[in-house]
Protein backbone atom coordinates (compact mmCIF):
# COMPACT_ATOMS: atom_id res chain seq x y z
CA UNK A 1 0.00 0.00 0.00
CA UNK A 2 1.40 3.42 -0.98
CA UNK A 3 0.45 7.09 -0.69
CA UNK A 4 -0.50 6.96 -4.38
CA UNK A 5 -3.74 5.30 -3.31
CA UNK A 6 -4.81 8.52 -1.57
CA UNK A 7 -7.19 10.64 -3.61
CA UNK A 8 -4.93 13.37 -5.12
CA UNK A 9 -7.79 15.89 -5.15
CA UNK A 10 -8.07 15.60 -1.35
CA UNK A 11 -4.41 14.95 -0.57
CA UNK A 12 -3.35 18.61 -0.33
CA UNK A 13 -3.27 20.46 3.02
CA UNK A 14 -5.73 23.21 2.11
CA UNK A 15 -8.26 20.96 0.38
CA UNK A 16 -8.07 18.41 3.18
CA UNK A 17 -8.79 21.16 5.75
CA UNK A 18 -11.67 22.38 3.60
CA UNK A 19 -13.33 18.99 3.31
CA UNK A 20 -12.85 18.12 7.01
CA UNK A 21 -14.31 21.49 8.02
CA UNK A 22 -17.34 21.08 5.76
CA UNK A 23 -17.79 17.48 6.96
CA UNK A 24 -18.28 18.65 10.57
CA UNK A 25 -21.56 20.27 9.46
CA UNK A 26 -24.68 18.12 9.48
CA UNK A 27 -25.90 16.99 6.05
CA UNK A 28 -27.97 19.71 4.42
CA UNK A 29 -25.97 22.57 5.98
CA UNK A 30 -23.61 24.96 4.22
CA UNK A 31 -20.99 27.57 5.09
CA UNK A 32 -20.64 31.02 3.57
CA UNK A 33 -17.46 31.70 1.65
CA UNK A 34 -16.36 34.35 4.14
CA UNK A 35 -16.93 32.11 7.21
CA UNK A 36 -15.07 29.30 5.47
CA UNK A 37 -12.23 31.70 4.75
CA UNK A 38 -12.11 32.67 8.44
CA UNK A 39 -12.03 29.03 9.51
CA UNK A 40 -9.41 27.87 7.01
CA UNK A 41 -7.25 30.99 6.97
CA UNK A 42 -6.68 31.22 3.21
CA UNK A 43 -6.71 34.25 0.95
CA UNK A 44 -9.91 34.56 -1.12
CA UNK A 45 -8.02 33.70 -4.31
CA UNK A 46 -6.44 30.59 -2.86
CA UNK A 47 -9.71 29.49 -1.33
CA UNK A 48 -11.70 29.82 -4.56
CA UNK A 49 -9.01 27.97 -6.50
CA UNK A 50 -9.10 25.02 -4.11
CA UNK A 51 -12.88 25.08 -4.00
CA UNK A 52 -13.06 24.96 -7.80
CA UNK A 53 -10.85 21.85 -7.82
CA UNK A 54 -13.14 20.22 -5.28
CA UNK A 55 -16.18 21.40 -7.22
CA UNK A 56 -14.79 19.95 -10.48
CA UNK A 57 -14.36 16.61 -8.69
CA UNK A 58 -17.97 16.81 -7.46
CA UNK A 59 -16.92 16.93 -3.79
CA UNK A 60 -18.32 20.38 -2.93
CA UNK A 61 -21.14 22.50 -4.21
CA UNK A 62 -21.04 26.29 -4.47
CA UNK A 63 -24.31 28.20 -4.62
CA UNK A 64 -24.09 31.90 -5.32
CA UNK A 65 -27.02 34.10 -4.41
CA UNK A 66 -27.53 37.82 -4.79
CA UNK A 67 -25.40 40.08 -6.96
CA UNK A 68 -22.92 42.91 -6.63
CA UNK A 69 -22.23 43.92 -3.03
CA UNK A 70 -24.92 41.51 -1.80
CA UNK A 71 -23.41 38.44 -3.47
CA UNK A 72 -23.02 35.52 -1.08
CA UNK A 73 -21.56 32.13 -1.90
CA UNK A 74 -22.66 29.11 0.15
CA UNK A 75 -20.37 26.10 0.11
CA UNK A 76 -21.49 22.61 1.07
CA UNK A 77 -20.09 19.10 0.98
CA UNK A 78 -21.82 16.84 -1.56
CA UNK A 79 -22.70 13.20 -0.77
CA UNK A 80 -19.87 12.19 -3.14
CA UNK A 81 -17.51 14.46 -1.18
CA UNK A 82 -18.52 12.87 2.11
CA UNK A 83 -17.94 9.38 0.66
CA UNK A 84 -14.59 10.43 -0.85
CA UNK A 85 -13.42 11.89 2.47
CA UNK A 86 -14.48 8.71 4.27
CA UNK A 87 -12.55 6.62 1.75
CA UNK A 88 -9.52 8.93 2.09
CA UNK A 89 -9.45 8.70 5.90
CA UNK A 90 -9.88 4.91 5.78
CA UNK A 91 -6.96 4.61 3.37
CA UNK A 92 -4.93 7.01 5.50
CA UNK A 93 -5.63 4.91 8.60
CA UNK A 94 -4.44 1.75 6.86
CA UNK A 95 -1.29 3.52 5.67
CA UNK A 96 -0.58 4.78 9.19
CA UNK A 97 -1.05 1.29 10.61
CA UNK A 98 1.34 -0.06 7.97
CA UNK A 99 3.95 2.57 8.81
CA UNK A 100 3.63 1.83 12.54
CA UNK A 101 3.73 4.27 15.48
CA UNK A 102 7.53 4.27 15.85
CA UNK A 103 8.40 4.87 12.24
CA UNK A 104 9.33 8.39 11.19
CA UNK A 105 7.15 9.95 8.50
CA UNK B 1 -21.54 42.19 2.16
CA UNK B 2 -20.03 40.81 -1.03
CA UNK B 3 -17.78 37.82 -0.53
CA UNK B 4 -14.61 37.33 -2.53
CA UNK B 5 -15.62 34.08 -4.18
CA UNK B 6 -15.24 35.57 -7.63
CA UNK B 7 -11.69 36.72 -7.14
CA UNK B 8 -8.87 34.81 -8.84
CA UNK B 9 -5.32 34.57 -7.54
CA UNK B 10 -2.50 32.19 -8.10
CA UNK B 11 -2.47 29.37 -5.58
CA UNK B 12 0.24 29.73 -3.00
CA UNK B 13 2.88 27.06 -3.55
CA UNK B 14 2.75 26.15 0.14
CA UNK B 15 -0.88 25.15 -0.22
CA UNK B 16 -0.11 22.69 -3.02
CA UNK B 17 2.89 21.14 -1.27
CA UNK B 18 3.05 17.42 -0.81
CA UNK B 19 2.43 15.98 2.64
CA UNK B 20 3.06 12.63 4.20
CA UNK B 21 0.43 10.48 5.89
CA UNK B 22 1.30 11.64 9.43
CA UNK B 23 0.95 15.28 8.39
CA UNK B 24 -2.39 14.47 6.77
CA UNK B 25 -3.60 12.80 9.98
CA UNK B 26 -2.56 15.85 12.03
CA UNK B 27 -4.31 18.22 9.60
CA UNK B 28 -7.52 16.17 9.80
CA UNK B 29 -7.51 16.22 13.60
CA UNK B 30 -6.65 19.93 13.85
CA UNK B 31 -9.27 20.94 11.26
CA UNK B 32 -11.93 18.76 12.92
CA UNK B 33 -11.23 20.14 16.42
CA UNK B 34 -11.14 23.74 15.19
CA UNK B 35 -14.37 23.43 13.19
CA UNK B 36 -16.22 21.72 16.03
CA UNK B 37 -15.00 24.38 18.47
CA UNK B 38 -15.93 27.32 16.24
CA UNK B 39 -19.28 25.94 15.03
CA UNK B 40 -20.49 24.51 18.35
CA UNK B 41 -23.89 25.84 19.48
CA UNK B 42 -24.20 23.45 22.44
CA UNK B 43 -21.88 25.45 24.71
CA UNK B 44 -21.45 24.82 28.46
CA UNK B 45 -21.82 28.58 29.15
CA UNK B 46 -25.41 28.44 27.87
CA UNK B 47 -26.34 25.52 30.11
CA UNK B 48 -24.61 27.02 33.18
CA UNK B 49 -26.49 30.33 32.84
CA UNK B 50 -29.82 28.49 32.51
CA UNK B 51 -28.92 26.31 35.51
CA UNK B 52 -28.40 29.52 37.51
CA UNK B 53 -31.76 30.91 36.33
CA UNK B 54 -33.56 27.92 37.79
CA UNK B 55 -31.42 27.26 40.83
CA UNK B 56 -31.23 30.90 41.98
CA UNK B 57 -34.39 32.34 40.39
CA UNK B 58 -36.82 29.53 41.18
CA UNK B 59 -35.02 29.04 44.50
CA UNK B 60 -35.73 32.68 45.41
CA UNK B 61 -39.39 32.24 44.48
CA UNK B 62 -39.57 29.12 46.64
CA UNK B 63 -38.09 31.08 49.57
CA UNK B 64 -40.75 33.77 49.06
CA UNK B 65 -43.69 31.33 49.08
CA UNK B 66 -42.66 28.50 51.41
CA UNK B 67 -44.03 30.24 54.53
CA UNK B 68 -47.36 31.26 52.99
CA UNK B 69 -50.40 29.76 54.74
CA UNK B 70 -52.62 29.89 52.78
CA UNK B 71 -50.67 30.12 49.54
CA UNK B 72 -51.35 33.29 47.54
CA UNK B 73 -48.49 34.22 45.16
CA UNK B 74 -44.69 34.58 44.84
CA UNK B 75 -43.12 37.91 45.85
CA UNK B 76 -42.95 40.43 43.00
CA UNK B 77 -39.22 40.93 43.63
CA UNK B 78 -38.55 37.21 43.21
CA UNK B 79 -40.51 37.07 39.95
CA UNK B 80 -38.65 40.13 38.67
CA UNK B 81 -35.38 38.40 39.63
CA UNK B 82 -36.30 35.37 37.50
CA UNK B 83 -37.08 37.59 34.52
CA UNK B 84 -33.77 39.46 34.92
CA UNK B 85 -31.81 36.20 35.18
CA UNK B 86 -33.69 34.80 32.18
CA UNK B 87 -32.86 37.97 30.21
CA UNK B 88 -29.15 37.47 30.97
CA UNK B 89 -29.36 33.78 30.01
CA UNK B 90 -31.16 34.68 26.77
CA UNK B 91 -28.45 37.24 25.97
CA UNK B 92 -25.68 34.68 26.62
CA UNK B 93 -27.53 32.08 24.50
CA UNK B 94 -28.09 34.54 21.64
CA UNK B 95 -24.45 35.67 21.68
CA UNK B 96 -22.98 32.15 21.67
CA UNK B 97 -25.41 30.79 19.08
CA UNK B 98 -25.14 33.77 16.71
CA UNK B 99 -21.33 33.65 16.87
CA UNK B 100 -21.27 29.91 16.17
CA UNK B 101 -23.88 29.98 13.41
CA UNK B 102 -22.61 33.08 11.61
CA UNK B 103 -22.34 32.09 7.93
CA UNK B 104 -23.96 28.70 8.51
CA UNK B 105 -27.06 28.02 6.45
CA UNK B 106 -29.24 25.09 5.50
CA UNK B 107 -31.30 22.56 7.41
CA UNK B 108 -29.95 23.24 10.92
CA UNK B 109 -30.65 26.96 10.58
CA UNK B 110 -34.26 26.30 9.55
CA UNK B 111 -34.69 23.73 12.34
CA UNK B 112 -33.30 26.18 14.92
CA UNK B 113 -35.67 28.98 13.81
CA UNK B 114 -38.65 26.63 13.94
CA UNK B 115 -37.64 25.53 17.46
CA UNK B 116 -37.46 29.14 18.70
CA UNK B 117 -40.83 29.86 17.07
CA UNK B 118 -42.44 26.81 18.68
CA UNK B 119 -41.01 27.83 22.08
CA UNK B 120 -42.37 31.38 21.76
CA UNK B 121 -45.81 30.24 20.56
CA UNK B 122 -45.89 27.51 23.19
CA UNK B 123 -45.06 29.97 25.96
CA UNK B 124 -47.85 32.29 24.80
CA UNK B 125 -50.14 29.25 24.86
CA UNK B 126 -49.08 28.44 28.43
CA UNK B 127 -49.86 32.02 29.50
CA UNK B 128 -53.22 32.00 27.69
CA UNK B 129 -54.22 28.71 29.32
CA UNK B 130 -53.24 30.11 32.73
CA UNK B 131 -55.57 33.05 32.07
CA UNK B 132 -58.33 30.66 31.02
CA UNK B 133 -57.86 28.56 34.16
CA UNK B 134 -58.09 31.70 36.31
CA UNK B 135 -61.23 32.79 34.50
CA UNK B 136 -62.75 29.33 34.99
CA UNK B 137 -62.33 29.72 38.72
CA UNK B 138 -59.08 27.85 39.38
CA UNK B 139 -57.70 28.57 42.84
CA UNK B 140 -54.42 30.38 43.55
CA UNK B 141 -52.98 27.00 44.58
CA UNK B 142 -53.83 25.44 41.18
CA UNK B 143 -52.58 28.49 39.30
CA UNK B 144 -49.38 28.41 41.37
CA UNK B 145 -48.64 24.80 40.43
CA UNK B 146 -49.54 25.40 36.78
CA UNK B 147 -47.52 28.63 36.47
CA UNK B 148 -44.40 26.95 37.83
CA UNK B 149 -44.57 23.56 36.13
CA UNK B 150 -46.22 24.16 32.73
CA UNK B 151 -43.32 26.19 31.21
CA UNK B 152 -40.88 23.44 32.25
CA UNK B 153 -43.08 20.81 30.61
CA UNK B 154 -43.14 22.91 27.42
CA UNK B 155 -39.35 23.46 27.44
CA UNK B 156 -38.80 19.74 28.04
CA UNK B 157 -41.06 18.76 25.13
CA UNK B 158 -39.41 21.19 22.70
CA UNK B 159 -35.90 20.29 23.91
CA UNK B 160 -36.53 16.54 23.58
CA UNK B 161 -38.19 16.83 20.18
CA UNK B 162 -35.48 19.07 18.67
CA UNK B 163 -32.70 16.98 20.23
CA UNK B 164 -34.22 13.78 18.86
CA UNK B 165 -34.43 15.33 15.37
CA UNK B 166 -30.71 16.10 15.56
CA UNK B 167 -29.97 12.78 17.32
CA UNK B 168 -28.36 14.54 20.30
CA UNK B 169 -29.17 11.92 22.91
CA UNK B 170 -27.71 13.87 25.86
CA UNK B 171 -30.00 16.82 25.16
CA UNK B 172 -32.84 14.37 24.53
CA UNK B 173 -32.27 12.93 28.03
CA UNK B 174 -32.40 16.44 29.54
CA UNK B 175 -35.63 17.09 27.61
CA UNK B 176 -37.29 13.95 28.96
CA UNK B 177 -35.97 14.78 32.44
CA UNK B 178 -37.64 18.21 32.19
CA UNK B 179 -40.90 16.60 31.02
CA UNK B 180 -40.85 14.22 34.01
CA UNK B 181 -39.95 16.99 36.45
CA UNK B 182 -42.54 19.37 34.97
CA UNK B 183 -45.23 16.71 35.16
CA UNK B 184 -44.48 15.41 38.65
CA UNK B 185 -43.24 18.50 40.53
CA UNK B 186 -46.82 19.72 41.00
CA UNK B 187 -47.36 17.01 43.59
CA UNK B 188 -45.12 19.07 45.90
CA UNK B 189 -47.89 21.69 46.07
CA UNK B 190 -47.94 25.34 45.00
CA UNK B 191 -45.03 26.32 47.25
CA UNK B 192 -42.96 23.12 47.10
CA UNK B 193 -43.15 22.97 43.29
CA UNK B 194 -40.75 25.95 43.04
CA UNK B 195 -38.18 24.26 45.28
CA UNK B 196 -38.41 20.95 43.41
CA UNK B 197 -38.04 22.69 40.05
CA UNK B 198 -35.13 24.85 41.29
CA UNK B 199 -33.17 21.76 42.29
CA UNK B 200 -34.24 19.34 39.55
CA UNK B 201 -34.03 21.72 36.56
CA UNK B 202 -30.92 23.52 37.84
CA UNK B 203 -29.15 20.19 38.41
CA UNK B 204 -30.24 18.95 34.98
CA UNK B 205 -28.71 21.95 33.22
CA UNK B 206 -25.52 21.72 35.31
CA UNK B 207 -25.25 18.04 34.36
CA UNK B 208 -25.66 18.89 30.67
CA UNK B 209 -22.97 21.60 31.01
CA UNK B 210 -20.58 19.09 32.62
CA UNK B 211 -21.24 16.44 29.95
CA UNK B 212 -20.75 19.00 27.16
CA UNK B 213 -17.51 20.23 28.75
CA UNK B 214 -16.26 16.64 29.00
CA UNK B 215 -17.08 16.04 25.33
CA UNK B 216 -15.17 19.16 24.32
CA UNK B 217 -12.08 18.08 26.25
CA UNK B 218 -12.11 14.47 25.03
Amino acid sequence: MTEDELDPVIHAPARLRLLVTLATLPEGDNLSFTRLQDLIGLTPGNLITHLRKLDDAGYVRMDKSGSGVNAVTAVSLTPDGRVALGRYTATLRRLLEAVGPDQPG
Amino acid sequence: MEDDAGRDEHVNADEEQDMDVQQAAVIIEQARVKAQHELRTAHPAIYVTWAIVYLVGYGAIWLSVRGQHPYHAPAAGAILGVFLLAAVALAVTATVVSRATSGVGGTSDVRRRITYLVLAIGYLGVLALEGALGQAGASQRVLGVYGAAAPILLIGLVFAASAAAGTDWTAFCLGTWLIAVGALSGFAGPAGVWGVLALAVGTGFFALAAITMRRIRS
